[in-house]
């Protein structure tokens, strides 16, 4: 079976990525890597294909500085890479990227696509199931574990009031979530062999899709900084504390 | 004659480790430890067993040559020693000394019975002390046979062989008696020689130059393994994954074994249950290359076979990550077996080639490896945390070099009860007018865990991206405070092309005691302490000395555990272990450490690396101990600067 | 005079709760107020919904897939063309938003925290720690997911009952879509740790296996809590390995970690200092974590965690 995975690269994950002036994520000469959440879908598909044979084809839309992220996918296993770069793509809101993922994911049908449920700096959470839409495909989402059984998907998926089994016969998506499984750290071999393995550099144009379909329909206006908090207060035990901590979980929206 | 050529061609055609180089001491240490037993002795009785049996086979030597002589013609004889009284006499004692050495070597397999023997082949070592009782009772006897016969030269210096001779008769049945003893004698000896190279006493060929092979510089520096990626794949190696792999020292280092176990029996692992015992991996290791011998030698001519992984193979995973590299038992071996270097070559397969590896450790190395390269994945702005509320100079790039680059590493800069060791150390520095500067957020790990681990490319970007750093500044002292940076920054950096003068914050502040620019103040109610011994400051670097000058000068004793100095038991986190569970259900090495030094009843655990403190302290907390745990930079500086008003 | 709709899902026990909150959110644009329900029981809403400000209700009875229902949106959006759509951050919600933008071409904005104007919205970024407004461009309807608890369910004194109208799906039986096999429901197990909104974690502090009885208690009464433990209460065998934070454990990226009788030392804190707040109860006010928290308690946790859980149980009433 052939699986797609969706990656993304993100600005420094363990830190605090900057905003330029544009109101846009500074990508530009910043240290990143590929989005921890993206490792476990990488796993997943690489454990599918070990099992039941097949390729897995990584494919992700970013600036050069992208690359190092479709690299460590390829050294974790995978087979083949896309990366769409495209200088018109730069303010690209979550729609467009679903065009342009979809655009991708076309073009060699892959009989499974999975992604994170969200990524780590965007938090959208809906371009992989907007690209299940484009592609006319179900989708399963928030799935903590994935196999392909009798000839469809078997997935456990999250749900409000637990969890669910559910199936679904292929072509599908899926959506994982992080956790799903241990992520492999590619070793020295892997990262070596990954400079040999196949990776395009598709433009949009080449992919099909014109200026139209790359326009955002939402533009940011305005970037405020939050109301910083309070630097840590110490209290004593006691009633007064108990309210402030509940308050504290109030203002933090949790109760 | 088979097993000695299987032997010999594995030895021969095992690839050289050039990079072990160098003869600064090794006909030294070839005279103190093998002609002196020097690390025998370092087990008393024992010891005295060995060296007496050993010695006595060197005197006894040209014996066997003139035995061999005899059976051909009786009357020749050894050329000099043939005629000397001193050698008689030599001859006679040496003998009795092999056998008083053989009976203590009795008393301990069979009275005293020593765990290290655990797993070791007991019947084996039984039949080759019975062989060497052959040997040399057969030659006293047929001295004592030829005193009786009156052809034995200057039987007056030979006590034993005169007081023997009174078993014979003399006449006819005594020269039958003599001709019996002397094919027996070389007999034995013949048949010990071909008995040799199947078993563990083949140590005797090959444990002297096993010894001189040992790598120079001490044991805290670890062989650099050199990485050329852009060249062809075939020639890379990334550790050890089969036998063939095995460089000549390591293929040496298994046949030199004696199963004498005196490694397993320091082994911090072993001795809290864990499956590892530096003795049964040499012995492990050494079985799997015998039985791959031929299609290993095969594999060396070019042929294409197919091994078996060492891991696992011949040793199980969980024992390869086990090691904590502490060196205990390459301290111990009297043929100097580096069994250390062998179990991190077998990593760097592990990590490098396969990525396996305990998945705790994945934190680790994404720490290192990420943007701000360090195990804490902390950004490197949070290495001025600590200054807050002092005022420490930090280099920035352009300003001259300081005399000394302190060197804070990452525990000591980002672990809340590491960081009081290293504002304890800036404090005393300062307070002494010593001209020192911090990297501060240009430093960056000295690769120490990813080395340790096996990941060895990993090291080495860190190390040759920190010496240009060092470089560029015109950095020439350093002083480290964490003992396992002051260990790679001394013995290691010097392989890619950096070369300082390095001491460890204990060595200055020691020197700075003796100089008298600090002058700790006795305090009314002291403290006594127990000074733990960081393994890679004390047992890899010699430095025993600096930290107890310390302790003393700023404490009212030290009362010594009973596993000090170069026996000091490891706290449990080297090997990059602080970052992986043990194993479940064992006692942890810390907590056994812990207790050792709670039962000296001092008030005080004192420490000089900030992993053994981290260790220590989780440990006395899971003790529920009250037992303090500081570094004795902390102690000294509350013994001898005014105390701070605000600790922020 | 504009419209927002709002999209509305269906549980057995009636609309999900967060439905309320949106409505009250689109009263406070002005304009018509409509909602778009589907599942079982849809077309009983109207009284429900009427007394939370909606004028009329798009029922359609059946249970519809979320292909099928973003079919159906589309459907009604062309035959009556509102101005904005309100999604709930759901799970079901987020799979029809997530379509629909596919097909009306007008992109969805996630993680809304307001709604301004029929133009314009609030979200946060960089860990809460930057406020953006967004602009729409694009085809109307403008489509939004709000995120949880951004505004209050607030009923209008004298709302009458929405006119209900009754609509079909789209035919879905050429829709895949997955097959349900079983259902598990957890009642107490919550979230696991990568993904709960909130992480209680206990350390050596409570002593015992049973301590952490307490802290089961506590994150009961949050939803989307979940229980975390420190090194030191994993090695104690109070905890499973599982459970563990910190340097050889997880990671985790609550909005809130609650830490108890934790004393903070590095290795923990390397596995949750991407909290976005910290509160802390330690016996100990030099305990390395109190530096770390925004708010930290100094006292007994015995006494402090089940006064908590009381308040928390007397504010929200479960």
């Amino acid at each position: 079976m052939n699986v797609a995975v969706f990656v993304k690269w993100v600005p420094e994950p363990e830190g605090t990525p900057r905003l330029g002036p544009d109101h846009r994520l500074v990508r530009a000469g910043v240290e990143g890597a590929l989005d921890p959440g993206d490792e476990y879908s990488v796993e997943a598909a690489l454990q599918l294909v070990e099992t039941h044979g097949g390729e897995v084809t990584v494919i992700s839309m970013g600036p050069d500085e992208a690359l190092p992220a479709v690299q460590r996918a390829l050294a974790m296993g995978a087979h083949r890479a896309m990366l769409i770069t495209d200088e018109r793509l730069g303010g690209a809101d979550a729609l467009v990227t679903a065009r342009v993922l979809a655009a991708a994911a076309s073009r060699e049908p892959a009989d499974l696509i999975i992604a994170a449920v969200e990524s780590t700096d965007g938090y959208t959470g809906t371009v992989p199931v907007t690209v299940a839409e484009f592609l006319d495909l179900p989708a399963v989402t928030f799935v903590t574990h994935l196999s392909f059984e009798d000839d469809e998907l078997r997935a456990t998926r999250q749900t409000p009031l637990g969890t669910e089994e559910v199936a679904c016969a292929l072509p599908a998506l899926v959506t994982l979530t992080a956790g799903a499984n241990e992520p492999r750290y590619p070793s020295l071999k892997g990262i070596m062999a990954a400079k040999s393995k196949p990776l395009e550099r598709p433009s949009a144009a080449e992919l099909g899709l014109d200026d139209r379909a790359l326009v955002a329909t939402q533009s940011v206006v305005t970037v405020e900084e939050a109301p910083v908090r309070d630097g840590g207060e110490i209290v004593p035990a006691g009633e007064d504390a108990v309210r402030r901590i509940a308050d504290l979980l109030a203002e933090a929206k949790v109760i | 004659m088979h097993r000695a050529r299987e032997r010999s061609a594995l030895i021969r055609t095992a690839r050289v480790d050039v990079e072990r180089g160098g003869t600064d001491g090794r006909v030294g240490r070839e005279l103190t430890q093998v002609l002196g037993q020097r690390k025998l002795f370092q087990k008393l009785t024992p010891g005295i067993m060995h060296a007496f049996i050993f010695w006595g086979f060197l005197i006894l030597l040209p014996t066997i040559v003139e035995a061999m002589l005899a059976i051909v013609d009786p009357a020749w004889s050894l050329p000099v020693l043939g005629d000397s009284a001193a050698f008689v006499f030599a001859v006679d004692l040496f003998a009795s000394l092999v056998i008083v050495g053989l009976g203590i070597a009795v008393w301990i397999r069979k009275v005293q019975r020593p765990d290290r023997f655990r797993g070791s082949h007991l019947g084996e070592a039984d039949r080759i002390l019975l062989t060497i009782l052959g040997i040399v009772a057969t030659l006293l006897l047929w001295n004592a046979s030829r005193v009786a016969l009156g052809t034995y030269p200057h039987p007056a210096a030979a006590p034993v062989s005169r007081a023997l001779s009174g078993l014979f008769a003399g006449g006819d049945g005594t020269e039958i008696a003599s001709r019996i003893l002397v094919w027996s004698h070389v007999l034995i000896v013949l048949g010990f020689l071909a008995y040799l190279p199947g078993s563990k006493h083949l140590h005797i060929l090959t444990a002297a130059p096993n010894v001189w092979l040992a790598k120079p510089g001490g044991s805290g520096r670890l062989v650099p393994l050199r990485l050329d990626l852009e060249g062809p794949e075939e020639d890379l190696r990334f550790g050890a994954a089969t036998a063939a792999d095995l460089s000549r020292k390591q293929t040496l280092d298994l046949f030199s074994c004696t199963e004498c176990g005196r490694c397993q029996e320091v082994c911090p692992a072993w001795a809290t249950g864990k499956p590892l015992s530096p003795k049964l991996l040499i012995m492990d290791l050494r079985d799997h290359v015998n039985a791959e011998a031929e299609r290993v030698l095969s594999a060396r001519a070019g042929g294409v076979v197919e091994l078996q992984p060492l891991v696992p193979s011949a040793v199980d995973d969980e024992v390869v990550w086990d090691c904590v590299t502490c060196g205990a038992c390459v301290r111990e071996c009297p043929v100097d077996i580096e069994h250390v270097d062998t179990i991190v070559d077998l990593r760097r397969h592990l990590v490098m080639a396969e990525s396996r590896f305990p998945a705790e450790a994945g934190g680790l190395l994404r720490g290192i490896e990420g943007p701000n390269e360090n195990p804490w994945s902390q950004p490197a702005a949070a290495r001025l945390e600590w200054t807050e509320g002092l005022d420490i100079p930090v280099l920035q790039p352009g300003d001259p070099a300081p005399e000394y680059l302190f060197w804070v590493g990452c525990a000591g800069a980002f672990d809340e009860r590491a960081r009081a060791a290293t504002r304890s150390i800036a404090r005393l520095l300062a307070a002494t007018g010593t001209d020192f500067a911090i990297l501060g957020p240009r430093e960056r790990c000295t690769g120490d865990p990813a080395r340790r681990m096996g990941h060895e490319y990993l090291f080495q970007q860190l190390a040759e991206r920190n010496v240009e750093v060092l470089g560029e500044a015109g950095v020439t002292k350093i002083v480290a405070s964490c003992a396992h940076c002051f260990n790679t920054l001394a013995n290691e950096y010097p392989d890619f092309g950096g070369r300082y003068e390095v001491l460890h914050h204990t060595e200055l502040l020691a020197r700075l005691i003796k100089e008298g620019r600090l002058t700790p103040r006795p305090t009314a109610a002291g403290a006594t302490a127990t000074l733990h011994d960081p393994c890679y400051l004390g047992r890899h670097n010699g430095v025993f000395d600096a930290p107890r000058a310390i302790v003393s000068a700023a404490t009212k004793a030290n009362l010594e555990m009973p596993r000090n100095k170069e026996r000091s038991f490891c706290c449990g986190a080297g090997g990059a272990r602080m970052w992986m569970e043990e194993l479940e259900g064992t006692p942890r090495i810390n907590d056994t450490r812990f207790a050792e030094a709670a039962a000296t009843g001092a008030d005080v655990v004192a420490t000089a690396c900030p992993y053994c403190t981290v260790m220590l302290d989780d440990a006395a907390k899971s003790a529920g101990s009250d037992m303090r745990v500081a570094d004795v930079a902390t102690l000294l500086a509350e013994s001898a600067l005014p105390p701070l008003t605000v600790e922020p | 005079m504009a419209t927002v709709w709002i999209h509305a899902g269906l549980t057995e026990a009636g609309p999900e709760p967060v439905t309320f909150e949106l409505l009250s959110a689109a009263r406070s644009l002005g304009g018509t107020v409509e909602v778009v329900a589907f599942g079982p029981g849809a077309s009983a809403t109207g009284e429900d919904f009427g007394a939370h400000g909606a004028s009329r209700v798009f029922a359609c009875d059946e249970d519809a897939g979320p292909r099928a229902a973003a079919r159906t949106l589309e459907r009604l959006i062309h035959e009556h063309g509102p101005d904005l759509v309100l999604f709930a951050t759901s799970y079901g919600g987020r799979d029809v938003a997530a379509r629909l933008q596919a097909r009306t071409g007008s992109t969805l904005m996630s993680n809304a925290t307001a709604v301004t104007t029929f133009d314009r919205a609030r979200t946060e970024i960089l860990g809460g720690t930057r406020i953006v407004d967004v602009q729409f461009a694009g085809p109307t309807p403008r489509l939004v997911l709000m995120k949880p608890r951004s505004a209050e369910a607030q009923a209008t004194a004298d709302g009458p009952a929405a006119e209900v109208v009754r609509v079909d799906t789209e035919p879905s039986a050429d829709l895949r879509e997955p097959r349900l096999l079983s259902r598990q429901a957890q009642t107490s197990r919550g979230p696991s740790l990568d993904d709960a909104r909130v992480v209680v974690a206990g350390g050596r502090g409570l002593g015992s296996a049973e301590g952490f009885a307490m802290l089961e208690a506590l994150a009961g009464t949050i939803e989307g809590a979940a229980v975390g433990a420190s090194r030191a209460a994993v090695d104690a065998g109070w905890r499973p390995y599982a459970s563990q934070i910190g340097q050889t454990g997880r990671t985790v990226k609550p909005d809130v970690y609650l830490a108890v009788g934790i004393s903070g030392a590095l290795q923990h804190v390397v596995g949750m200092k991407g909290s976005r707040r910290v509160i802390a109860v330690n016996k100990d006010a030099d305990a390395p974590i109190m530096r770390l928290a925004d708010l930290g308690v100094v006292g007994d946790l015995a006494e402090v965690v089940p006064a908590l859980t009381e308040e928390i149980r007397r504010r929200t009433g479960s």
